[in-house]
């Protein structure tokens, strides 16, 4: 209970303005298309020169717990996810917002990321010494099998063929090569100069699901605004707080998959997401609801999202290894004032340490009460007639896509890709498995390398791969996970072939 | 309509009188930008933009620094930008890594080379360090070389990447030992090596001083050897490995600074050359740099010029034999 | 199934599998073998697939994606090509804010559904468009400090 003793500091005027100021800036740049939580908080770095240590942890704490909570409202209102965080927000929250349901899908998602939220730093402040050894045991051949793990939710992520599903999947496994490759550092595929640095995923995100919806918008011509006009519909407070803990199984998957494996150095802050979206499907009676603005898909995702802010830190805290690019940035905010992140670091800095965990802790209630004041205001953007928004959109896509590091052939790229994802869309190939493979692609590659390379130095490379309790527990997890796919195909098949056929027809993005 | 086009057209005008003049006397007019080719986060962005901050003092540029990551395969991605698509125009900064982007360029496979680029200032120099997990049975060099002499090719040891520091310092303690090494190049970069050290994925690791430094401090690692030709200030206990009887020198040293893509005005590099400098030497800047246990070494632009011209020499020697 | 979306399905699996079939031969021929091990892994499944998504269009049994009508293609031409110009020629050779301007007003009076004939509609479109072009600077430029290409008229 030691963090209760350094309450009061978060507290003090000078703090809690920081705070404020952390919590609500950090929104704004969470919203912002091609603002990942990476780059917001880099982007504070130089403001806390100025500040003293506890100071500027407090900022980069709240900066960091509202970006990435900041990223759902574009995720939701425009499609567009800032990061790799919001994919999975994206396919139940956007397709709220355009049912006029936005204001419902922004407090669910601000209600369910504070819950996860603050699971998250409570696990930190409890559970840290646990936590660490969690972190260290995933070595390279444990990453591969988790990536592989990864793959295998791709063929049931929002497509109703599996195959096709895998295709995408496999079409972002090959974007994934492109470029030099990280160990090896030989040239695959660049056949222009504006690839030659392989594909950034976050222009890719932002092509991939903003443009294929801008030129939708385009589809319907120039239509009279009559037709169009939506009712976006006030939606309570209350009721979505009671929304939230009603879908308790949503909510409970998405908490403790965001915390368990956004602790996984390099891989988990990822991917938990789209893994929580995945797992609560699947457990879910409702399974099929998923996809269409199933309130269980967006509270689930941004949950996880968010409980695993609390714990990506555990590895900086103790070990002084930063396990997420966020937290490498964060490790920068403390060397700066001379503090060495380590096993010691509450024993020599506990007036630092506990008061920005405490500022983490507070942060995520400010970031909720800030985010449901204007959910309902920001909800409104769905009224934006569609040229405007499309205008709008593709606007945002370019500035986000060319801010990520400052380049020209970004832009590029997240253009080719979008204009390309829109014509494979009526197809069957959606966005979100391609997404996955361009993210797990060089996760699996590289752990396989490495794994080989310290396989063959030591043992074999099946002993390396296929013994110890984790690998089994991961390929085991990987088998069920086929098993299901293959299952719900074959079940698919017989009994709703065509009442699918109908649902897809009816709803052409 | 009308009026639109009129004010292009004066716009355009206006655009080509200033380019002319444009000169070396007011630069910089607007903000500059320093390229990093590592992600946010990582020691060289992490002091890029630590030297970078007094950029915009009135005696200094008078023009803020932006940093902007290029990160991707071992620094490749981002010099390969600077080398063949960043303008010449003074605006456009990079950070270098030495022996990084020289060993890079001499193994080939990528557009650049030591002639792309002109040296502006040097601030910093950490060097390689072997590292082992803290309750590793290895307790000198000595141990690890007996060790691997026993398992030809079965000591694993971790570092950040192909033809970067720690791999130029991996080639080096296998050439003077006699002994063959598995070395394991980390996709995550320096940090991901050290935490396959931790985690005891590997049994040993080449790391920068200055993180090693720091894990040490947290009671994570042993640091066994310096790969410098003298003791480190902060680490005064740690031999160099040619006390340990090892011929190494400091070929691995990992030198960063700033440099310009070729063909960028002369009068804007000796504009540059005398200014940054003295902005590294700012006793803010080497404060924070102390804070945060990077070894500073501010050298100016002839000396870099010799500096890259040596490792050039020596990197071409060791790397002949692979 | 009618007959437009058939075709239209074998044209588009026929060429992710050409897509696919090109990957494949680059990463069995190209050297380092050892460097292209993954894209080879991963090209053999693309190819797979795409040939069993192939073999079920030309069967006419796909069963999901709706492909595009004709009259959808008309009313998307004229902006796609205006987005395509802005990204790929525009924003570069006029500078970030001037293009952005010029492509939102032009995508605003192709798809906004009020009347093209009063004045109130231009004003108010200039007005949108001045709008968007200030935030994204406040945002982008004063906040953010990104230095986006050079500017025609600044």
């Amino acid at each position: 209970m030691e963090f209760l003793a350094y309450m009061g500091d978060v507290f003090t005027p000078i703090n809690f303005g920081l705070l404020l100021i952390g919590t609500i800036g950090g929104l704004i740049l969470g919203a912002t298309p091609g603002l990942s939580p990476t780059m917001a908080v880099a982007l504070l770095i130089p403001f806390t020169f100025r500040l003293d240590a506890t100071q500027g942890l407090v900022l980069l704490g709240a900066a960091y717990t509202s970006t990435v909570a900041g990223g759902a409202v574009s995720a939701i209102l425009l499609k567009i996810p800032g990061a790799p965080a919001n994919i999975a927000t994206t396919l139940d929250g956007h397709t709220m917002a355009k049912k006029g349901e936005g204001a419902r899908a922004l407090q669910l998602s601000f209600v369910a990321s504070a819950v996860g939220g603050v699971f998250g730093v409570l696990l930190l402040i409890f559970l840290t010494p646990l936590l660490a050894k969690w972190a260290l045991a995933f070595g390279p051949s444990h990453l591969f099998w988790l990536a592989i793990l990864g793959v295998t939710v791709i063929g049931s992520l929002d497509s109703s063929s599996v195959v096709k599903g895998l295709l995408a999947g496999c079409i972002g496994l090959w974007l994934s090569t492109i470029g030099f490759d990280d160990i090896m550092g030989a040239q695959r595929f660049i056949f222009h100069s504006s690839v030659s640095g392989g594909i950034n995923v976050i222009p890719a995100l932002i092509g991939l699901f903003a443009i294929p919806q801008v030129i939708s918008m385009f589809l319907k011509g120039r239509r009279e605004r009559e037709a169009e006009v939506l009712t976006v519909r006030r939606h309570p407070i209350t009721e979505a707080i009671r929304e939230v803990f009603r879908r308790s199984r949503a909510l409970t998957i998405g908490t403790l998959t965001g915390s368990f494996i956004g602790l996984i150095p390099g891989v988990g802050g990822q991917i938990a997401g789209l893994v929580a979206y995945d797992q609560s499907r699947r457990m879910s009676p409702e399974s099929r609801k998923f996809g269409t603005g199933h309130s269980e898909g967006v509270i689930a995702a941004e949950s996880a999202n968010n409980a695993m802010v609390g714990p990506s830190l555990v590895p900086l805290l103790t070990l002084s290894i930063p396990g997420s690019p966020t937290a490498a940035v964060l490790l920068g905010g403390l060397l700066i004032h001379g503090i060495f992140p380590g096993s010691d670091l509450f024993e020599n800095y506990p007036d630092v340490a506990w008061t920005f965990i405490n500022s983490m802790l507070v942060g995520q209630i400010l970031m909720c009460v800030f985010g449901l004041l204007v959910a309902g205001l920001a909800a409104r953007v769905a009224q934006v007639p569609n040229a405007v928004m499309a205008a709008v959109v593709l606007g945002l896509a370019v500035f986000g896509s060319y801010s990520v590091q400052n380049s020209m052939g970004d832009v590029y790229v997240m253009m080719a890709l979008g204009t390309g994802m829109f014509f494979l869309e009526p197809f069957g190939l959606s966005a979100a498995p391609l997404v996955l493979g361009l993210i797990l692609g060089p996760i699996a590659e590289a752990n396989f390398i490495q794994g080989k390379m310290i396989a063959t130095a030591t043992s074999s490379t099946g002993a390396y791969f296929f013994t110890g309790l984790l690998n089994l527990t991961l390929i085991g997890l990987v088998v069920a996970s086929v098993a299901y796919s293959v299952w719900m195909e074959v079940r698919h098949r017989r009994y709703t072939t065509k009442e699918d056929a109908m649902v897809r027809g009816e709803t052409p993005t | 309509m009308k009026t639109l086009f009129a004010a292009a057209s004066i716009a355009l005008m206006g655009l080509t009188g200033a380019a002319a003049a444009d000169s070396a006397e007011n630069y910089p007019e607007r903000p500059l930008m320093l390229m990093v080719s590592y992600g946010a986060g990582g020691a060289t962005d992490f002091q890029a933009r630590i030297v970078t901050m007094t950029a915009g003092n009135e005696d200094a540029l008078g023009m803020p620094m932006a940093i902007v990551n290029k990160p991707g395969a071992g620094g490749r991605v981002g010099w390969n930008w600077l080398a063949t698509q960043a303008e010449a125009d003074g605006y456009t900064l990079g950070a270098y890594n030495i022996p990084h982007f020289i060993a890079q360029s001499i193994e080939g496979g990528v557009e650049y080379s030591a002639d792309s680029f002109e040296p502006i200032a040097n601030w910093g120099a950490d060097p390689a360090v072997f590292v082992v997990g803290a309750d590793s049975e290895f307790n000198s060099m000595e141990d690890v070389v007996a060790y691997a002499k026993e398992n030809p090719g079965g000591l694993t040891f971790s570092g950040a990447g192909l033809y970067v520091g720690h791999h130029i310092a991996a080639l080096q303690l296998e050439k003077a030992a006699g002994v063959k090494l598995a070395y394991i190049p980390n996709n995550a970069g320096g940090a991901g090596a050290m935490k396959a050290v931790i985690a005891g994925e590997v049994l040993g690791g080449v790391n920068n001083l200055s993180d090693a430094f720091r894990a040490k401090e947290a009671g994570n690692v042993k640091i066994l050897g310096v790969f410098d030709n003298e003791r480190s200030d902060f680490l005064p206990d740690v031999p160099t490995m040619q006390e340990q009887g090892f011929d190494i020198d400091n070929t691995s040293v990992n030198f960063r600074g700033v440099m310009v893509p070729k063909g960028t005005p002369q009068p804007i590099i000796d504009k540059l050359a005398e200014v940054v400098p003295t902005m590294f030497e700012n006793s803010r800047v080497a404060d924070k740099m102390k804070a945060g246990g990077s070894p500073m070494h501010v050298m100016t632009r002839d000396e870099v010029i010799e500096m890259w011209k040596a490792r050039e020499a020596t990197l071409k020697e060791l790397l002949a034999g692979l | 199934m009618s007959d437009l979306p058939r075709t239209q399905h074998i044209v588009a699996s026929g060429l992710i599998a050409a897509v696919g079939i090109g990957v494949a031969y680059i990463s069995y021929t190209s050297e380092p073998a050892r460097a292209f091990l993954f894209p080879k892994i991963i090209s053999t499944a693309f190819v797979v697939l795409a040939l069993w998504t192939f073999g079920k269009a030309v069967l006419g049994k796909t069963k999901v994606g709706i492909g595009l009508s004709a009259e959808a293609l008309r009313n998307i031409l004229p902006g796609l090509v205006v987005a395509l110009v802005y990204v790929f020629w525009a924003a570069q050779a006029l500078g970030f804010y001037t293009a952005s301007g010029i492509a939102f007003f032009l995508l605003l009076s192709l798809y906004d559904p009020a009347p093209h004939d009063a004045v109130r509609t231009w004003v108010k479109r200039i007005i949108v468009t001045a709008g968007f072009v200030a935030v994204m600077y406040g945002l982008f430029a004063v906040l953010l400090n990104v230095y986006t290409p050079r500017e025609i008229f600044l």
